[in-house]
């Protein structure tokens, strides 16, 4: 099957590289939620309290 | 950053192997999965979603097909970690060469081998909760109810962190974290009440479920919660 072995040969140059990248992430850079979210949180969170707390500060880039 | 061709194909396969489990998980079946060598794609995404391939047979305590048992058997001995890889990736292949022993064990198979010492685990040593949580999650596929290993041990002497940790991620909008810590949230005593873990994993899977790894995670700390597991 030519099409198979074609997609094998272009995997084994660099598989590797992109299966460790996926095992190995970094952490992404954080997103605030938005009003509209809160809200939903708000209805999903019942009688707790500790998701709705003041958000950390943001970190100072640079 | 711009991903390649095969990054993305891989992504995709993970997705789909993911959407699966996660489906399996919730009790809704399990398609076998069907790696050859010639599917160089599938079993490199075995290889990403690792022993979380066959957590629905392992908290079923059913066998797994013998066709996604061969395959999850081909990724093991096709992407042994390089000597310099980083611990995630180390801890990951130990977690999926613990969990073929379990299964093969199970069918009354000979071990092809054990699962080899655990890897050292220093790197979790004294680090602050936020890198703490982020290293956790990508590796939930070692929380597992009655499955010991010092990642375990680490996330087990800090309760605490692990929650401040799974709210900085809802915070972040970071769903596959938030997924991932508060699926070891499920096996960890001393969690605070005030945290809200049964809703925290609803706002989790309602922002972040579209994705099928964080519905996978949110499915399996469900599994276990319901379970009443503990590390």
């Amino acid at each position: 099957m030519p099409s198979t072995d074609k997609t094998v040969a272009e995997l084994t140059g660099i598989r590797c590289v992109d299966i460790e990248a996926a095992l190995d992430p970094a952490e992404p850079d954080g997103v605030y939620r938005d009003s509209r979210e809160c809200a939903a949180l708000a209805l999903t969170s019942g009688t707790t309290s500790l998701l709705l707390s003041p958000p950390t500060p943001r970190p100072k880039k640079g | 950053m711009e991903q390649s061709g095969t990054a993305a194909l891989l992504q995709g396969a993970v997705q789909d192997l993911s959407s699966d489990v996660a489906s399996a998980l919730r009790g809704g079946g399990h398609a076998p999965v069907t790696g050859g060598p010639e599917d160089g794609i599938t079993v490199a995404a075995v290889r990403v979603l690792g022993a979380d391939l066959l957590l629905p047979h392992l908290l079923a305590r059913t066998s797994p097909p013998p066709d996604t048992l061969e395959a999850f058997r081909l990724t093991v001995k096709t992407f042994p970690p390089r000597a310099d890889a980083a611990p995630t990736v180390v801890w990951s292949h130990w977690a999926m060469r613990r969990t073929l022993r379990r299964f093969e064990q199970n069918d009354g198979l000979t071990p092809a081998a054990g699962e080899g010492a655990e890897p050292d685990a220093a790197w979790l040593d004294g680090a602050t909760w936020q890198y703490l949580t982020h290293q956790l999650a990508v590796l939930a596929p070692l929380a597992v109810p009655g499955a010991d290993s010092a990642v375990a041990r680490a996330a087990r002497g800090r309760p605490v962190d692990v929650a401040r940790g799974f709210v900085r991620a809802v915070r972040r909008r970071d769903w596959q974290q938030a997924a991932g810590a508060g699926r070891w949230l499920t096996l960890l005593d001393g969690v605070p009440d005030t945290l809200g873990l049964d809703s925290g994993l609803d706002f989790v899977e309602l922002m972040g479920g579209s994705d099928p790894r964080v519905a996978l995670q949110v499915a399996a700390a469900r599994a276990m919660r319901r379970s009443g597991a503990l590390v």
